[in-house]
């Protein structure tokens, strides 16, 4: 009776030891195939939202208005820009930070332009119009604006730039002749729903806009 | 009885053994060419941080030493990316020219279209951040 009874244990533990086993392979396995099946080419319209609200995406988008076959779409969670940028040390880009020096912006000082802007009222600063093209710098609402308008052809574009000043302070934290890209990220990351940047012409339309969604349509 | 219990032992291991090998899924490269060449490559994705130790030493330190200065990078993207299970990042397109590169299901996916071939590789995220983990064990001991 007894070796019957230490039988039927053994023969329990096999059959269960191999129920595991096929049932954590089946686990691993069939999700694992299914999902290398499901690779379809055209599967990435049907992508799931799978961001949560506070995910903050920087969108780029270059587009041209003669040819809808041609587009550049580049979609960035801040936070990952955020976290990448300070492993960079190449050129100038060293800790999240960017160096530049008096060359680089051909005598002018841009920080000192910047803090004088950031510690201005509200109002415009530079309105430069001649027949070539239009120039309006502006602080408005919290954002600092620039119009620029070029009217000569063939170069006949329009750019649009408005940076929150918050984003402005965060980028001027950093030491002299630098600028804290982090930090600047860091600030756009709580801020609403924004178009950054706006660039059309005749050969190019380009879009950089800050939401929640990840993915630019 | 005896002969059953050895062949469940047996499947019981070969299951344990194929779970262990694809736990991470699986890299692959496929290219399809018009001229009809295909070339398929499929790799237990848990083999490639393995592989990496039997790559000949002074081979490995080449790479190394040229990709040091952005294993950081490479190393915090994949990590970052595994947060980002369901992103499209980057889409060129260009007349017949087509990029994508997307993350689906914590794989990077790399897709190139051209006229006369399609090409796509599928990386699990996971297999990226271990291999950016050897690699940086590596250069620090270099």
């Amino acid at each position: 009776m007894i070796p019957r009874t230490r039988l039927s244990v053994e023969n329990a533990g096999v059959v269960l030891a191999s129920a595991v086993l096929i049932t954590l392979g089946c686990a691993n396995l069939i999700p694992t195939l299914a999902a290398q099946a499901s690779l379809a080419p055209g599967a990435s319209g049907q992508m799931a939202a799978s961001s949560s609200s506070h995910d903050r995406w920087l969108h780029v988008r270059v587009t041209n208005p003669n040819s809808s076959e041609e587009s550049v779409r580049v979609n960035v969670p801040l936070e990952l820009a955020e976290r990448i940028l300070p492993t960079i040390n190449q050129h100038r880009l060293h800790s999240g930070k960017v160096s530049f020096d008096e060359a680089d912006c051909h005598g002018v000082d841009i920080r000192a332009l910047l803090d004088a802007v950031r510690t201005s009222k509200d109002g415009e600063f530079v309105t430069v119009q001649n027949k070539d093209s239009d120039v309006r710098v502006a602080k408005r609402n919290g954002y600092l604006l620039v119009h620029v308008f070029e009217k000569s052809h063939p170069k006949k574009s329009q750019v649009e730039v408005k940076v929150p000043m918050k984003v402005v302070d965060a980028l001027l934290s950093a030491g002299k002749d630098e600028l804290d890209l982090v930090a600047g990220l860091r600030a756009l990351s709580v801020q609403g729903d924004t178009e950054l940047v706006s660039v059309k012409d005749e050969e190019n339309s380009v879009r950089v806009w800050l939401d929640s969604k990840n993915g630019s349509d | 009885m005896l002969l059953a219990k050895l062949a469940l032992g047996f499947c019981g291991t070969i299951v344990l053994a194929g779970t262990y090998t694809f736990h991470e899924g699986i890299l692959r490269v496929d290219e399809d060419r018009r001229d009809g060449r295909h070339v398929h490559v499929w790799v237990p994705a848990a083999i490639v941080p393995m592989a990496l130790h039997v790559i000949p030493r002074h081979r490995l330190e080449r790479a190394t030493v040229k990709a040091r200065p952005w294993l950081p990078m490479f190393h915090a993207l994949a990590k970052e990316l595994e947060k980002y299970p369901e992103a499209e990042l980057v889409e060129v397109r260009d007349g017949t020219q087509h990029v994508l590169i997307r993350t689906h299901n914590g794989k990077l996916l790399i897709d190139v279209t051209e006229p006369d071939a399609k090409v796509r590789l599928v990386c699990p995220l996971v297999t990226m951040e271990d291999v950016s983990e050897q690699l940086a064990k590596n250069a620090s001991g270099l």
